[in-house]
């Protein structure tokens, strides 16, 4: 059981700093479409953590909004205007 | 500069770990239930004791959402669509839909995998639905991910294909609308019942009360419908879904609109 928890806490863990790590790769990134993978990478790693922490409503909520419609919109958005950021 | 950031990254991170370790049994759940939490499990499901307080629902999230604290879910919805109306307005000129020549899409392998999944994603989010009262999920859930279907139909496809399938925006604002109709039924239906027997109830009852003595049906032929949770969830699920795929279609409309006018 204490096996079990612990590694359900490391899963955890690791989820976590991989998704810091998309986070600072969607932040850096300077083509955009490939920012709105990361950050769809991002939630989708967010899920994991909502179904460790046992809500897994809110997780139901998540995979939809965040994978489907926000990058979605996002993608629609970059079309009507730029791909590339510019500084 | 990159190298700065990345260390500062680290060092947020590594801060952050070390604020929860040693905040440990702050941010943990301690293992004793506390009275409202008590009270909550005890009511959520309680087919013995029916005259007192029950919303007759396996899933505690959902009882409380839509039964015990269904007001506040109420004005979430509304908040929703107030939104959806908000952006309605801006771009009320391009809502007339005109739908000419439907662009190429993507490719034929692309098409045939869509129309193959399109069945399977509205089946998911039915099923999402349709069993908020017994399993994790509800309305919303279930509503935005029906809602991706239109979403990527307009990615493989394109939005002129949507409206000449009959996906119009003024018919989705119908069925949007039907859905907000249902929930607000749903919510005074035991009121009026009330009403014409000359007895007493509440706004957003669901289940006897020791006072108001109306009571939705807690099934249909033997399968558990928990009430008033089963309608929310039906009636939100369809305004939701709606509602989202206007949102796409206004967006996609108001593109093809500009680039005209250019």
């Amino acid at each position: 059981m204490l096996l079990g928890e612990t590694g359900v806490y490391l899963l955890m863990a690791v989820v976590s700093l991989i998704s810091t790590l998309a986070v600072y790769m969607a932040v850096r990134e300077r083509d955009l479409v490939k920012a709105v993978i990361y950050s769809a990478l991002q939630s989708g790693l967010y899920t994991t953590l909502y179904f460790l922490l046992l809500a897994p409503d809110i997780g139901l909520v998540y995979i939809p909004v965040a994978v489907g419609l926000i990058p979605g919109v996002l993608l629609i958005l970059i079309s009507k205007t730029e791909r590339w950021e510019r500084e | 500069m990159r190298v700065v950031e990345v260390v500062v990254l680290v060092v947020l991170v590594l801060t952050l770990g070390l604020l929860i370790t040693v905040g440990f049994e702050y941010i943990m759940p301690s293992s004793v239930v506390r009275p409202l939490a008590e009270f909550y499990l005890y009511a959520t499901y309680n087919p013995y004791k029916l005259n007192e307080y029950t919303a007759m629902s396996p899933e505690a999230v959902t009882a409380i959402v839509w039964d015990f604290r269904g007001l506040d879910t109420l004005f979430e919805t509304s908040v929703f669509y107030l939104a959806l109306i908000a952006g309605l307005a801006l771009t009320r000129r391009l809502l007339s839909e005109h739908a000419e020549k439907p662009g190429y899409g993507l490719s034929l392998i692309v098409k045939t995998v869509t129309r193959i999944t399109a069945p399977m994603i509205i089946v998911v989010g039915a099923s999402i639905a349709l069993h908020g009262h017994l399993t994790p999920g509800g309305g919303f859930q279930g509503g935005s991910v029906i809602a991706v279907l239109p979403m990527v139909i307009i990615v493989v496809f394109s939005a002129s294909f949507l409206i000449m399938k009959g996906l119009t925006t003024s018919k989705m604002i119908v069925v949007r609308s039907l859905g907000l109709f249902g929930i607000g039924l749903t919510a005074i239906t035991l009121l009026l019942v009330s009403l014409v027997q000359g007895t007493h109830a509440y706004v957003f009852q669901n289940m006897i009360k020791p006072d108001a003595q109306v009571s939705m049906p807690v099934d249909i032929a033997g399968a558990l419908i928990s009430g008033t949770l089963w309608f929310f969830n039906l009636f939100e699920m369809f305004a939701v879904a709606a509602g989202f795929s206007i949102a796409f279609i206004v967006l996609m409309l108001a593109r093809t609109l500009q680039t005209e006018e250019r």
